[in-house]
């Protein structure tokens, strides 16, 4: 069912992979981040102050932190992060023409901690997959025309 | 969506038929329920956005005693504002002050203010009552009494209004023209005043709200809540855009001979 890229998008596809991959790591990197001070806030009741009084970075209780609080900042950097890389997986989409279902195992890039690192390496693979077939589609057809 | 009326034999594949397979009405409930789902928590997120600014304040409505959190000769903190504060005290007899434009209920009147001496010696001014004329007012001051303890809402001192005192009258609650007005003033003085829960006979009580929390608006709260506004309506547009692939698909050839 799923019909594959259409031969004029293949180097805007190319473009749009290499940034998926950046955003993937960068993704990824940030979950961990999320993860980490998930568990220090609501099992340890601590955010991560950056700059304040307690050193550079100091674990404090949230109502005491005065500089920046990292936690937060890893919060919503990781919200928007992830907004953009559902940005990517859905331009993937629509471009390859892959299944929806495959859309939404991407997806979960952004909120399995170190699926995104896997995704990392292995999209790229099945997306030049797909490309490499629908070149040799196009090679064919040129050939049979000429 | 028009209902496609000819013959079955080659029709062409429309949207319409396609979105009334019963598969895609369930993905279209599912659309919509999900799309539901995130509306309601941008509206959650909204009233979020407004109502939970951190309020790190004291609870107001808890009786604490007034030594706890007042302090004398010091100016009054914000956190003390509105706080439901119990003391024991006296009233020094004689010393009354009649304040003219209170409003109760709405209603102009008069309050009584008494002056009552702490436990520890300091001074405090207490708004005893509010009656509707001035003489009602004067006339509980014979038998006005306070309870021990005294429970009542402790608020700032309010600006003397000077134009109305030439006139002879007064009417704001103000400590540093009470202190002038007093016979025996000791020195150590409370910068707030107590509203009494409990008015002596003769005069009404006196309405003393809650205090309102400062409320501010929670811009990331804000920006999550258009967020959600965002993926409910991007949920409606995956089922088209689904419903339209399948479209495209059953209309298209053979993939072998698709050349665009």
């Amino acid at each position: 069912m799923p019909a594959g890229p259409r031969p004029e998008d293949i180097p805007r596809i190319r473009i749009v992979l290499a940034i998926f991959r950046v955003s993937a790591i960068v993704t990824g990197i940030f979950l961990l981040g999320l993860c980490t001070m998930m568990v220090l806030r609501y099992g340890f009741h601590v955010d991560i102050e950056v700059g304040g009084s307690q050193g550079f970075v100091a674990l404090q209780q949230p109502k005491l932190i005065e500089a920046l609080n990292f936690s937060t900042f890893e919060l919503i950097t990781h919200g928007w992060l992830y907004v953009l890389y559902l940005g990517l997986d859905f331009l993937l989409w629509r471009m390859l023409r892959f299944s929806f279902g495959r859309f939404l195992w991407f997806a979960l890039g952004g909120i399995i901690p170190f699926l995104s690192f896997y995704f990392e390496f292995k999209i790229p693979a099945y997306v030049n997959a797909r490309l490499a077939e629908a070149e040799a589609r196009t090679a064919t057809r040129t050939e049979v025309a000429a | 969506m028009s209902v496609d009326t000819r013959p079955a034999v080659d029709d062409p594949v429309t949207f319409g038929r396609v979105a009334r397979r019963p598969r895609w009405i369930a993905a279209l409930i599912l659309a919509l329920a999900l799309a539901a789902g995130f509306a309601w928590l941008g509206q959650w997120q909204l009233g979020r956005s407004i109502a939970s600014a951190p309020s790190d304040g004291p609870d107001t409505e808890r009786v604490a005693p007034l030594t706890s959190f007042a302090t004398t000769n010091t100016s009054f903190r914000d956190d003390q504002l509105g706080r439901l504060a119990s003391v024991d005290a006296r009233l020094v007899p004689g010393d009354w002050v009649l304040l003219s434009d209170r409003l109760n209920g709405g209603t102009e009147g008069w309050w009584l203010v008494g002056h009552a001496v702490t436990s520890d010696g300091a001074d405090l001014a207490v708004a005893l009552g509010w009656a509707p004329t001035k003489a009602a007012a004067r006339a509980a001051e014979a038998t006005a009494t306070i309870p021990t303890p005294l429970v009542g809402r402790y608020l700032p001192t309010e600006a003397p209004d000077m134009p109305s005192v030439e006139k002879g009258v007064q009417s704001a609650s103000s400590v540093a023209a009470f202190i002038n007005q007093w016979q025996d003033f000791s020195g150590t003085v409370y910068p707030g005043y107590l509203v009494s829960h409990a008015p002596p006979s003769g005069l009404d009580r006196i309405d003393s709200p809650k205090p309102i929390p400062p409320e501010a608006l929670n811009w990331l709260n804000l920006f999550y809540a258009i967020e959600w506004a965002v993926f409910a309506g991007f949920a409606i547009y995956l089922w088209y855009r689904l419903v339209k692939d399948v479209v495209e698909h059953e209309n298209e050839p053979e993939p072998s001979d698709s050349d665009q």
